[in-house]
């Protein structure tokens, strides 16, 4: 009994491990304070407030069905966006990758007459490359002409949100149909991804992202072609002296985070709204970025970044319904978490530790003399 | 047709709707453009001109001088600022992750703070909100074509194109200057004479919070008397774009921000000639695009580089 508890201690005498610890402590101890004055500001009592957000989000199958749902476009935008930060491309347009992949599923989704597996395939597929074709023009533009992917990858997140109601405004105005104003018609039941846990709206979908996290993770942990891409983002000399094609990983690195992006937005048109609402993608790039940043790039510690931020979707929603808490709140509550845990804790740590030290040798040299 | 599209670049309305509307692009990217030659790669401009934008009507609408809105918005601007430095500087975060959390989060917060000060969601107006009062010149006045485009704006308009000769001075002309420009070139070396690096980024980035909040309360309480959910829309990304392609020199950014907001007034235009509102309304973005692109020519080389 000792002994292990011994073992534990010496586990959390490793300055990586202390460092996690800090990390991911200091940044829910902050959050939480931060919370709870705001939850305290708007007069609502705070356990009550905590205990509907648990509540939405595991009270019962259905509402843990609703965590899932969430999780699922959350974890693959997150490993589109690790892909991209794991290389050093700074891909801020995931949100515009998705809504174009998504409307492109929407549209093929309910013209094309297809049986069952191969029209949600054509479907997905589809929605991946055009994913990948709308970040090509920021990948040759940084590649050919020297110029920053991120302020590009925004603008376009514009205007693929733009030409997207656009072109639903259209597609409206030749079918006819006038049933909503910023949604396609409905897709038909052979696009459909199925409901994966009965009497709840999680979709295969889940199912397709977890599996992604996970190839992505053995591409980085066992083949060649992974460490290459990480090597060029790591260190890019290093990796060009190594004899690694830099440009052509860089342009895949841009083209699979864009794949992935615009596969996500489809799977999320296919398995949740089933037709294409115009905007749906804008606040899930977003979240996806911050999931990213805080499984520091890790495919795997994005399945549990995801699930968490699924939770705290659902769970928002929750205290809106039942509660006089804004759903906001929740929102302002992931900001203050996405802050926390960029600090550079591991500087920290050692600069603490160091003038520990120093403080510690000065007072026995006093002590001495 | 194409010729009707090309005479509405001199309409009279057109410029003055440029003149107007590069207000706000002028005070962000002038104040922020220290902040961006010294080497911030900073992107947090949309969350700042948010919060600049709701202050401003908050301000108004409790003390009831726009003036006092003004000051708010700065206030609120610097403090942001100091956030965002206090994360970069100090703990030394990914400045673009900062930059994702503060913007993504700026939308929560001020529609938070819009629920919970206003009790409305969506937008908030009335008349206790009181606006700038519309300046007008006599000079102007007296020929209608520049009576359009330069009369009936409000002092901070006027104040914005002040701005780029002010940036223009601090910059070349002032040891502050130089010593930005010093550090965005070397950052050791200029801590190698003497200069302290993290001093000037924290006035700088002050000083980029107090404009670009400044720019923000020119949307709100520059007429309109209105603050609706996430209304900058893009505008402080457009500060970004235009001080990356302009490179440090105030002219230069000016002129760019100027063609951004030309462009908006042309989607405004456009749209009443009956084009297809929503097409038009991309110009902006897909003008940014363009023009760094052309900018990025130089630079092109024939094949694929990655230094």
């Amino acid at each position: 009994m000792k002994k292990k508890w011994r073992r534990g201690a010496s586990l959390l005498k490793s300055d990586s491990a202390r460092i996690m610890l800090m990390k991911y402590g200091i940044s829910l101890l902050v959050t939480m304070l931060l919370g709870s004055i705001l939850i305290y500001a708007q007069g609502v009592d705070l356990g009550y407030a905590m205990a509907e957000v648990f509540k939405g989000a595991f009270g019962n199958l259905y509402k843990l069905g609703n965590t899932l749902r969430w999780t699922a476009p959350c974890l693959m935008l997150g490993i589109a966006a690790s892909v991209s930060f794991k290389a050093g491309v700074d891909n801020l347009g995931l949100s515009g990758q998705c809504a174009i992949g998504g409307l492109v599923a929407a549209v093929i989704g309910y013209t094309a007459e297809l049986p069952p597996v191969a029209h949600v395939l054509l479907c997905v597929f589809a929605a991946g490359f055009s994913g990948m074709l709308y970040v090509l023009v920021p990948a040759i533009m940084r590649l050919f002409f020297g110029i920053n992917e991120f302020i590009v990858t925004l603008m376009l997140n514009f205007v693929a949100e733009i030409m997207s109601e656009y072109t639903v405004d259209m597609i409206l105005a030749a079918t006819g149909e006038y049933t909503s104003a910023t949604s396609t018609p409905s897709i038909l039941s052979s696009a459909q991804i199925p409901i994966m846990i009965p009497n709840t709206s999680v979709s295969y979908s889940l199912l397709i992202a977890i599996v992604l996290a996970v190839a992505l993770y053995v591409l980085y942990k066992f083949t060649l072609p992974g460490y290459e891409l990480k090597q060029t983002g790591e260190n890019l000399r290093f990796a060009k002296v190594g004899g690694v094609k830099v440009v052509r990983n860089f342009l895949l690195i841009f083209l699979l985070s864009g794949f992935v992006a615009g596969l996500s937005g489809g799977v999320e048109v296919l398995g949740v709204y089933k037709k294409f609402n115009v905007g749906f993608a804008t606040n899930l790039g977003w979240d996806g970025i911050m999931v990213a940043r805080i499984a520091e790039s890790n495919p795997i510690a994005c399945i549990f970044v995801a699930f968490i931020w699924g939770a705290l979707k659902a769970g928002s929603l929750q205290i809106e319904r039942v509660t006089e808490l804004n759903r906001f709140t929740v929102e302002c509550m992931k900001m203050f978490f996405v802050l926390m845990v960029s600090i550079d804790y591991e500087r920290l740590y050692y600069s603490v530790k160091y003038a520990i030290a120093r403080r510690r040798r000065r007072n026995a040299g006093k002590e001495a003399g | 047709m194409l010729w009707e599209i090309l005479k509405t670049t001199v309409y009279a309305s057109t410029l003055g709707i440029t003149f107007r509307s590069a207000a706000p692009l002028l005070f962000g990217s002038m104040g922020g453009c220290f902040n961006q030659t010294s080497g911030h790669n900073n992107i947090a401009y949309e969350c700042v001109m948010l919060f600049g934008a709701l202050m401003g009507v908050v301000g108004s609408y409790y003390t009831g001088s726009p003036l006092v809105g003004a000051l708010g918005a700065m206030a609120v601007g610097i403090f942001i600022s100091l956030i965002f430095g206090l994360f970069v500087i100090v703990f030394h975060s990914n400045s673009i992750v900062v930059g994702v959390a503060l913007n993504s989060g700026a939308w929560a917060m001020t529609t938070l703070l819009m629920v919970t000060l206003f009790g409305t969601r969506g937008s908030v107006t009335g008349k206790d909100i009181i606006s700038f009062p519309y300046l007008s010149f006599d000079i102007f006045a007296r020929v209608p074509y520049l009576n359009t485009v330069f009369n009936n704006k409000i002092i901070l308009v006027y104040l914005a194109y002040g701005m780029i000769f002010a940036a223009y001075v601090v910059m070349f002309k002032t040891p502050f200057g130089l010593r930005i420009r010093g550090i965005g070139q070397n950052e050791a070396a200029a801590e190698s004479v003497g200069v302290s690096v993290a001093k000037y980024r924290l006035i700088s980035l002050a000083l980029m919070g107090a404009f670009v909040g400044l720019g923000g309360c020119c949307l709100s309480i520059g007429g309109l008397s209105l603050f609706s959910e996430s209304m900058t829309s893009g505008r402080g990304f457009l500060c970004v774009a235009s001080m990356i392609i302009g490179g440090g020199n105030p002219l230069k950014i000016a002129l760019v921000a100027l063609l951004f907001s030309f462009s908006e007034a042309m989607a405004q235009i456009l749209t009443t000639l009956g084009l297809n509102g929503l097409l038009v309304s991309t110009i902006p973005y897909l003008a940014v695009i363009v023009v760094l692109f052309i900018s990025g020519l130089r630079a092109f080389k024939g094949t694929a580089e990655l230094e």
